[in-house]
């Protein structure tokens, strides 16, 4: 990280530029040094569980700084075979897939109609929705067991939507999912001008066609941000799958991280540990770099809707 | 799932009947769904050879808690042996390590599997379960002819504290099936080579840990500090030893100041010192594998642990080891109980889920593991002791079992056990709690004390919390 | 006219309908339910409940560990926003406006608020086993490696009941400060340049700079990342249940009430119990909710 500036700029703005650097130099040395100092502290935990990813036994119980005398790839064989990394990874992908494409599609509808459409009782249910932000799930948990599980009974669908079903975890991320996206859905939808869809009625369009070829393109930008941070809310979700998926081969991977933690101290494979936690946290990272700019200002926009 | 030669005549007749009535796409429907209503299906006869009558079509699944042990024990003993008698059961086998987690739904959902191993740091509550009547009364197995030998009834050929301590609400429901020795381990090799002696008193005890410390080789003891419940243990028996069993008696039944006995006292104060003086660093935050691979790198001298550890260890452990195990040392001069009294209790608890489709053979399951022939295996296999009794007769065991089955000889009738933690959940936890902090300084002894009967006065006059007496 | 009426309602109808239903079956009634199993003394589910009143309210208040949960919560929901956005916004004016130029961003500016942003996206399970390494008591520990090394005790960062606490405090502002440095830097963007340019040529210092200009144009922003901060605050589990020793500890240093109710509920089986925690968590995050409402002028949930 230097200091270094431009020097190419025009010579009258370059004497300006001086003066201020004059006044601002030591300061800007700190500035570099307090930005440096956070870098460190966001990279290094990360860096270091990847360094403790090849390491053995021995190694991660020595000195925690120590390089590994040899690369052990093989750790990250018994991750993914052994602690079935690789499955719980494919079930998060299967479930978020599915669930954020079900919240975006229901959430962007109700959003919609609740923005546009005024009718007796819209005001009702839009309240009902929003209060939903305020709720802790954890109150809920306890009789959400038992409605999924109820569910799990009704007839031709029920195998595929009770407890220990991923179908069943997306239709219950899907509804909890709601209150955060109707509530900032609909105040996208309230900011768009309302003369493209008039003109559309007027030629013979349907509501349905009107939202699906004209509005929801027109609110691009609000479905991606608030798709991100679904993606993200779902992907990360740990308590409602820890409670409606018990069958090991169904868990996502945020059980399967925390059910690691727990079984290293008993197979004593912390090595593995490592690997698995390499491999759950690489793959985020990628994609994350990937599409940093989207997910960023996809965030923070919707996050200030 | 398809129909076997094997089908009994009832079941046949059974089935024949639902086919017209339900329709033939029913009947070859798989039965994915929680058979809730499998209990009101006709029982199958029962004989000598299938006393609690097994339903051969019914499959049976087994959970088993993946610590210690493992699980092969179940897959590679307990499960063949079943299977020579019942070839068409389906065995569904399944291991965690958090039966809690996984299983607790289950439980609440009405659709428990038949056998579970509910053990470990995180075994489902008993007392929630016995009060909710998910426990099979498993009676009717104390009271059959064993495997081994019809006139011989199941009740004669195991230890008898299993019944006692597996009774709830007066039913026997839970199934102790490792007898759990508990002492204070080390090194045979290690305590040879220093010429370390085993001690015999508390001041010896001291005296050896201030030794071993200013020989710098290693430190002198530690235990599972993010487990406390490990070091509550020698505390509560040391306790026993002090002022006999009714010190234990009366915490298990929740007498008023029960925990702030004389006999308490001295116990916490003893084990303080240790904490204050003689402990490995970092203790606090290891848990017990941590503590117990540091011993085998021979880092720390002695540590609480139960017969269950030299299987626990037997990756980490180096070939000349020679796990040692000795009892709690004599503290005052004139302890109610002698020296090389024990704390064993019947533990690795097999419970059959009352209201799971097919208790039977859940019942018929245990009454199989406790076959002279599984026990033995078992023992040979994970190192331990069974409660079946004679079981390890002419097998080849470990040093460490060795040295606990010598030690439970010695101690003869003086054995003493517990149970408050199995009763109560948040007594647990409070000492769990409470113990770190006396090890670490942050309470006094007395203080301690008065923490935990606090809470167990807390949980006595909490009506809607169960009771139990032993 | 009434069959575009009618074409309007059954659209209406046909967008609302999946969406409505689904909550009402996973969302509101379970939040429904709950109110009356926290007036019995539930413990499993076969045996029926027994309604019992407010006994369980009566129990709470006399329960020290909630009580404990309850103020960890209130210190996380003090100091979690708090800390967060003084670092976030530090970072986020460095970034922005604390360049050599005075009103431009520093070199790599993007890099930073890249990195910066790397939490955010790991799970906190995965966040949270991830700490537990690093925060290791002994020389294996990723902080405590070198500190023994330079001959120091160790910290027992998670084993320390006056520590474990402020361990967990800090791993939740790890994660959390990157997402809002870039929050803020969205928000300084939408600030027009020459109004620092103006300041700067009155003389304004950094200092002044933050206070007089960033500041007061970022209120909004940053009102809407402590409630954001707050709600976080009050629901903390992940972290703190797969994170800390014994689930909460060292000796409930750690606990807050998602934990107490899970525990109660999943591990001594006092749903009735829990429950009514619940109940009270409840109370205490929608109070938390309209109150931030009322204070901010960010009231546009109405329309």
């Amino acid at each position: 990280m230097t200091t270094m500036i431009s020097w190419t700029a025009a010579n009258s703005r370059k004497l300006a530029r001086q003066e201020r650097r004059r006044r601002l130099g030591p300061l800007g040395v700190l500035t570099h040094l307090a930005l440096l100092l956070w870098t460190l502290l966001t990279v290094v935990p990360i860096l270091w569980t990847f360094l403790a990813s090849v390491k053995s036994e021995d190694e991660i119980f020595g000195d925690a700084w120590s390089m590994p005398a040899a690369l052990r790839w093989d750790n990250f064989a018994r991750a993914w075979e052994q602690a079935h990394i690789g499955q719980y990874m494919l079930n998060s992908v299967i479930v978020v897939s599915f669930s954020t494409f079900g919240t975006m599609l229901i959430g962007s509808m109700a959003a919609y109609v609740l923005a546009r459409y005024p009718f007796r009782g819209n005001r009702a249910i839009y309240l009902l929705f929003v209060s939903g932000l305020a709720f802790p799930v954890y109150l809920a948990l306890t009789p959400l067991f038992f409605v999924v599980q109820n569910m799990g009974n009704v007839p031709v669908v029920g195998p595929f939507i009770g407890l220990n079903t991923h179908a069943g975890l997306v239709l219950v991320y899907i509804a909890y999912s709601m209150p955060f996206t109707v509530f900032f859905l609909s105040a996208f939808f309230r900011t768009l001008p309302r003369a493209v869809g008039e003109a559309a009625m007027v030629d013979g369009a349907s509501h349905t066609r009107v939202f699906f070829q004209i509005m929801l393109p027109m609110a691009r930008p609000g479905i991606i941000s608030i798709t991100i941070f679904n993606i993200l809310g779902q992907w990360n979700q740990y308590q409602l799958p820890l409670v409606l998926l018990q069958e090991r081969d169904k868990w996502v991977l945020t059980q399967g991280i925390a059910d690691i933690s727990t079984a290293a101290g008993y197979d004593q494979d912390w090595s593995a540990l490592f690997a698995a936690l390499t491999l759950a946290i690489l793959p985020m990272l990628v994609v994350y770099t990937v599409f940093q700019r989207q997910i960023q200002s996809g965030l923070t926009s919707g996050a200030l809707k | 799932m398809s129909d076997t030669p094997q089908i009994s005549r009832r079941g046949f007749l059974r089935a024949a009947a639902l086919v017209p009535a339900a329709g033939a796409l029913a009947a070859c429907a798989t039965p994915a769904a929680p058979p809730a209503a499998s209990s009101s299906s006709a029982p199958v006869a029962t004989s000598a050879a299938n006393p609690f009558g097994v339903d051969a079509k019914k499959p049976l699944e087994v959970w088993i808690f993946d610590g210690g042990f493992g699980q092969d024990y179940a897959k590679n003993i307990h499960q063949p042996l079943f299977k020579t008698k019942y070839p068409d059961v389906e065995i569904k086998h399944n291991a965690t390590k958090e039966i809690t987690k996984v299983l607790q739904p289950r439980f609440a959902g009405g659709n428990p599997p038949e056998v579970i191993d509910n053990s470990g740091a995180n075994f489902i509550d008993f007392g929630a379960l016995s009060q909710d009547g998910q426990l099979q009364d498993l009676t009717p197995l104390l009271d059959a002819p064993s495997w081994d030998d019809p006139n011989t009834k199941v009740r004669d050929t195991i230890d008898p504290s299993v019944i006692e301590i597996g009774t709830y609400d007066g039913k026997f429901s839970v199934l102790g099936y490792v007898n759990y020795i508990h002492g204070i381990w080390y090194s045979q090799k290690v305590f040879r080579d220093n010429g370390w002696q085993i001690p015999k008193t508390w001041d010896e005890f001291i005296a050896l840990c201030e030794t071993i410390k200013k020989s710098g080789k290693m430190a002198p003891f530690t235990y599972a500090g993010k487990f406390p419940q490990y070091l509550y243990e020698p505390l509560l028996t040391m306790a026993a030893k002090i002022g006999g069993n009714e010190v234990l008696v009366n915490i298990d039944n929740l007498e008023d100041g029960a925990w702030t006995t004389e006999a308490m006292k001295s116990a916490a104060t003893a084990w303080a010192e240790v904490g204050a003086k003689y402990l490995m660093e970092g203790t606090t935050g290891l848990d017990h594998v941590q503590t117990q691979t540091a011993q085998n790198k021979y880092k720390v001298a002695m540590l609480p642990s139960g017969s269950w550890l030299e299987n626990e260890q037997k990756t980490t452990t180096p070939p000349d080891f020679e796990y040692g195990m000795f009892p709690i040392p004599d503290v005052t001069g004139s302890d109610k109980m002698p020296y090389g009294t024990l704390h064993t209790q019947p533990g690795e608890n097999f419970i059959v889920s009352a209201k799971s489709p097919h208790p039977q053979a859940g019942m018929e399951y245990l009454r199989g593991m406790l076959s002279k022939k599984a026990a033995g295996d078992f023992s040979a296999l994970v190192r331990t002791l069974t409660v079946v009794k004679g079981a390890t007769e002419g097998k080849d065991i470990s040093p460490g079992v060795t040295s606990a089955s010598k030690a439970v000889t010695d101690a003869g009738a003086n054995t003493v056990y517990y149970r408050w933690f199995n009763w109560y959940g948040p007594l647990k936890d409070e000492a769990i709690a409470a113990t770190g902090q006396l090890m670490s300084g942050g309470l006094t002894p007395d203080k301690y004390l008065e923490r935990i009967q606090k809470k167990a006065d807390e949980i006595k006059n909490d009506s809607s919390i169960k009771k139990y007496k032993r | 006219m009434i069959f575009n009426r009618y074409r309007r309602g059954l659209f209406i109808t046909s967008f609302l309908a999946a969406p409505v239903i689904l909550y009402l079956v996973y969302v509101i009634s379970p939040y429904i339910q709950a109110f009356y199993i926290a007036m019995t003394d539930w413990r499993g589910v076969t045996a029926t409940p027994r309604f019992i009143g407010l006994d369980n309210f009566e129990r709470l208040l006399g329960d020290g560990t909630f009580w404990k949960a309850v103020s960890h919560n209130g210190a996380l929901l003090l100091l979690l926003p708090l800390i967060t956005i003084v670092i976030a916004l530090f970072f986020a004016f460095l970034l922005n406006v604390g360049g050599p130029q005075g009103v431009t961003g520093i070199r790599g500016s993007k890099f930073y608020r890249v990195v910066f942003f790397f939490p955010q996206v790991l799970a906190v399970a995965v966040v949270a086993v991830l700490f537990q390494q690093v925060f290791r008591p002994d020389g294996s520990g990723m902080l405590n490696g070198p500190l023994m090394a330079l001959g120091l005790p160790p910290i027992g960062f998670l084993s320390d009941p006056d520590v474990a606490f402020w361990s967990v405090l800090g791993v939740m502002v790890w994660q959390a400060v990157g997402f809002y440095v870039v929050l803020f830097s969205a928000g300084l963007a939408s600030i027009p340049r020459d109004m620092f340019e103006a300041a700067q040529i009155d003389g304004a210092g950094r200092l002044s700079l933050f206070f007089r200009i960033t500041l007061p144009l970022l209120w909004d922003t940053v009102q809407v990342a402590w409630v954001y901060l707050g709600i976080l605050a009050l629901d903390v589990f992940a972290i703190v249940w797969v994170m800390t020793d014994q689930h909460g500890g060292p000796d409930f240093s750690t606990t807050v009430m998602a934990a107490e109710i899970y525990r109660n509920a999943f591990q001594y089986f006092r749903f009735g119990y829990a429950s009514a925690l619940g109940v009270v968590m409840f109370f205490f995050t929608v109070g938390f909710a309209i109150l931030s409402l009322r204070l901010s002028r960010r009231e546009r949930i109405e329309y």
